[in-house]
């Protein structure tokens, strides 16, 4: 090893791959980054797209010709199209810090080795994770039981502590957070909640971001509770806004011999594909947008894990 | 203590007091409703709420599903037993599950002998309905007999498969209507050469296609092969007499392998024979574009002939909406009524609605008085349409916030006519419909519960194959025979001998 190492250009690469090793790594990893962003610039120029391109050579990534129809036909929406903006900005921001709230509260303790019951509350929870209730008696607990039908708390509570999450913080506490830290806070005549709040919390924010991040992301892009317990369209998030043109689109395709004609009325009444694509690009920008902010803490949050010097 | 006592008394007595302050006003009904784009009910509510409560001394609260939405929120309905919805709409195809939520008693049953409300409280309803609809709405309840457990919806409740001719485009190259009608679907090599080359030339060479349709219809069309009903994926086919659809067809009452038959084999020769001269369009073939395909070129009016299930009156509206002229030809003698056409929007009333009876006075009203069906189904007149000098109907703006599924509120023949349909409209569609036949398969339902394994493997294969052999996108030669012997492989014989078995059955009864 040693020698094939001298080969290399001196001490500069000791201790690093090979250069064609690292070209492969780097062409993996560049073809893996173009797999996930081109789906998206081919969805913003699919947006861009004029109807009549579409109609006569598909989707392409050079269209014959190019049109802002799709968002106007977007703007047009008017008032359905801001109140869905507002309610998926309302149901993220206010989900996401209730959610963080309730699983740094619920994964502390489990992490505390001085609470006796850490044992039983950590498998309450990881139990959740293997064994659901299943659809209808979830649906029944929150629409019967609890009455979260038609208003925001049915899109936000039933998502609000994730077993998951919980299991992130909690080894992120465990990997980050030393036990003596604590004994030394309580020495220095810290109460319990000012240890937390002032002595852990701060140690822990990559953890935090990053579960923010993940709860977020999953608050953004929920439609399928909207679907479940809300049929007022003025609660509709715009993540469901565009899965519902979807789904009207694919039922009509599906059904079109069956509905007959009247279905045919309904096809020409759906919004473009075009205008679809175009509520894509509204839905996946403020999302992008937010991404920078949180990088820094993510980053950090996956990597605090492994042994430092 | 004694205060306390006192307190809780009081309490219990204005309790009582409740029920009898609330029999004065109007009990509210609740509809879940199914492919309506409603955004903005309120004017309407105020004056139909106002009306019913009235006459009958109901309010409604009607929950506007979308075809999205809609199977999803009935089956939560159903199988979570909520009261939420006191009517329901169901229907017997896709997943809406007339039948099987009959059986599972989550509807009432309307003809209970034990407690009637069809004859009490459905005079009316049973006057205005065709006799037929009951009969066809008639399905096994949990009890294991049959009852009506849906008020049927009047509309075009037969089928009516049709060719969709351009007929400016046609008039254009010297043909006529009856040109298409007597070479049939075999014979129309000529015509589309012509048009298409036509067209063409006109159009600086851009790719002109004369035959845009909806493949798995259009071999029901040519081989005259109905739906057998319960036959979700499309593997069966009976042939049906299209000079008569009431008799059986020259095979008797026999239900095949809908790719084994020798039709099927000349039908896919000819396809491939118009696929390959260029005179059906690629995209058509593809599952993903085929619907938004031939719905564009359609409605841009970018074709010659086309396929539509269509009703009466349609080219009116169609006619208007494209600038060209649309005729429909049919391809049997007369439009013929099988189970899914007739119990293809109907509204039932929920088994664990609080009010049933309520619910069902509703109902009863909706399909007999026309002011009611026009609201739930047009809007408000001077809001949402306005009637012209012929008493015919011209929807404004406001249509766009309100348009709920026409068929699916209820009877349609109640509407006021649409502009151009001619003001005895509404008569002439229900004669048209009282002249349709009942197939000889009516009333059978495949049950494919004993070999819903091979229909599960079946299935798969057939997706793969079906679309571009209907459209004649792949080579029969190769392709039919492959798909046959993996049918036989993944067990197709078995279906058919259990369709066959139980259309005997049933034929014997």
């Amino acid at each position: 090893m040693t020698t094939a190492a001298k080969k290399n250009t001196g001490a500069f690469r000791l201790n690093m791959v090979s250069r064609k090793t690292e070209s492969v790594f780097h062409l993996i990893l560049g073809l893996f980054a173009l797999a996930c962003i081109i789906p998206f610039i081919f969805v913003i120029i699919i947006s861009f797209s004029s109807e009549n391109s579409i109609r006569q050579i598909g989707y392409s990534f050079v269209p014959s010709s190019w049109s802002l129809d799709a968002y106007r036909q977007v703007f047009n929406l008017g008032d359905a199209l801001w109140r869905s903006y507002f309610n998926s900005f309302f149901i993220t921001i206010a989900g996401t810090v209730l959610s963080v709230t309730m699983c740094v509260l619920y994964a502390y303790p489990l992490f505390r080795k001085d609470y006796k019951l850490r044992g039983f509350f950590s498998f309450l929870s990881f139990f959740t994770m293997i064994f659901g209730g299943g659809l209808i008696p979830t649906y029944i607990v929150c629409k019967n039981l609890l009455g979260m039908s038609n208003n925001y708390a049915a899109l936000i509570v039933p998502m609000l502590v994730s077993p998951f999450n919980i299991i992130i913080m909690r080894t992120f506490f465990q990997t980050s957070v030393p036990f003596d830290l604590i004994e030394a806070a309580t020495i220095d005549g810290s109460g319990e909640y000012t240890t937390l709040v002032r002595v852990i919390l701060p140690i822990v924010k990559p953890g935090i971001a990053t579960v923010a991040l993940l709860t977020a992301l999953g608050y953004w892009n929920e439609w399928f509770l909207c679907l479940l317990y809300v049929t007022k369209r003025d609660l509709y998030p715009l993540q469901y806004l565009l899965m519902e043109m979807q789904r009207n689109a694919e039922f009509l395709a599906r059904n079109s011999s069956m509905i007959g004609a009247s279905g045919a009325q309904a096809v020409a009444s759906l919004p473009s594909q075009t205008m679809r694509m175009a509520v894509v690009v509204f839905i996946v920008l403020p999302i992008a947008c937010a991404y920078p902010f949180f990088q820094r803490y993510v980053v950090a949050g996956l990597t605090i894990g492994s042994v430092k010097g | 203590m004694k205060k306390f006592l006192a307190l809780i008394l009081a309490a219990i007595m204005l309790l009582t007091l409740v029920p009898a302050a609330m029999a004065d006003s109007p009990v509210q009904v609740t509809i879940l409703l199914c492919g309506c784009n409603v955004t903005d009910d309120a004017a309407v509510l105020e004056k139909l709420n106002a009306y019913l409560t009235e006459k009958i001394g109901v309010t409604v609260a009607p929950t506007w599903g979308t075809w999205g939405n809609f199977d999803q929120l009935a089956q939560d309905a159903v199988n979570t037993g909520s009261s939420e919805y006191d009517i329901l709409f169901t229907s017997s195809w896709n997943a809406d599950e007339y039948a099987p939520y009959a059986k599972k008693g989550a509807f009432v049953r309307l003809d209970d002998p034990e407690d009637d409300l069809l004859a009490e409280y459905g005079a009316d309803l049973k006057a205005a309905l065709p006799e037929l609809l009951f009969e066809g709405a008639a399905t096994e309840g949990p009890d294991g007999e049959k009852g009506i457990y849906a008020v049927p919806g009047f509309k075009d409740f037969a089928t009516m498969n049709t060719w969709d001719v351009n007929v400016t485009l046609l008039e254009k190259y010297g043909y006529t209507l009856d040109d298409v009608k007597n070479a049939g679907f075999y014979g129309w090599g000529d015509i589309f050469a012509k048009v298409k080359a036509g067209e063409e030339a006109e159009r600086n060479g851009e790719v002109f296609y004369p035959f845009i349709f909806e493949g798995a219809v259009v071999e029901r069309f040519v081989n005259g092969t109905p739906i057998v009903t319960g036959d979700a994926n499309g593997l069966l086919s009976y042939y049906m007499n299209t000079e008569d659809v009431s008799t059986p067809g020259a095979y008797g009452n026999v239900i095949f392998n809908k790719f084994a038959t020798p039709e099927f084999e000349k039908f896919a020769r000819q396809m491939r024979e118009y696929y390959q001269a260029g005179y059906i369009d690629p995209a058509i073939a593809i599952g993903e574009t085929a619907t938004d395909t031939w719905r564009n070129a359609q409605n841009a009016a970018n074709y010659l002939i086309s396929s539509e299930v269509s009703l009466y009156g349609y080219e009116y509206t169609t006619s208007e909406q494209r600038g060209i002229q649309v005729a429909y030809v049919m391809t049997t003698d007369a439009p013929f009524i099988d189970n899914t056409s007739v119990q293809g929007a109907m509204m039932a009333v929920s088994a664990n609605s609080e009010h049933p009876v309520e619910a069902f006075r509703f109902l009863n009203l909706l399909n007999t008085d026309p002011y009611v069906m026009t609201l739930m189904n047009y809007g408000v007149e001077g809001i949402h349409y306005n009637l012209n000098a012929d008493g015919e109907v011209e929807f404004t703006e406001a249509r766009a916030s309100f348009s709920p599924w026409r068929n699916g509120v209820g009877n349609v023949t109640l509407l006021p006519p649409e502009k151009g349909q001619g003001a005895d409209f509404q008569q002439r569609f229900a004669d048209f419909y009282a002249a349709s036949k009942k197939l000889p398969l009516y009333g059978f339902t495949f049950d494919s519960k004993p070999v819903e394994n091979e229909i599960a493997a079946v299935a798969n294969v057939k997706e793969a194959y079906a679309l571009s052999l209907f459209t004649g996108a792949v080579d029969v030669d190769e392709k039919l025979p492959e798909l046959l012997s993996k049918l036989e492989a993944s067990g197709m014989q078995k279906i058919v001998d259990e369709a066959n078995a139980q259309l005997k059955a049933f034929l014997g009864e």
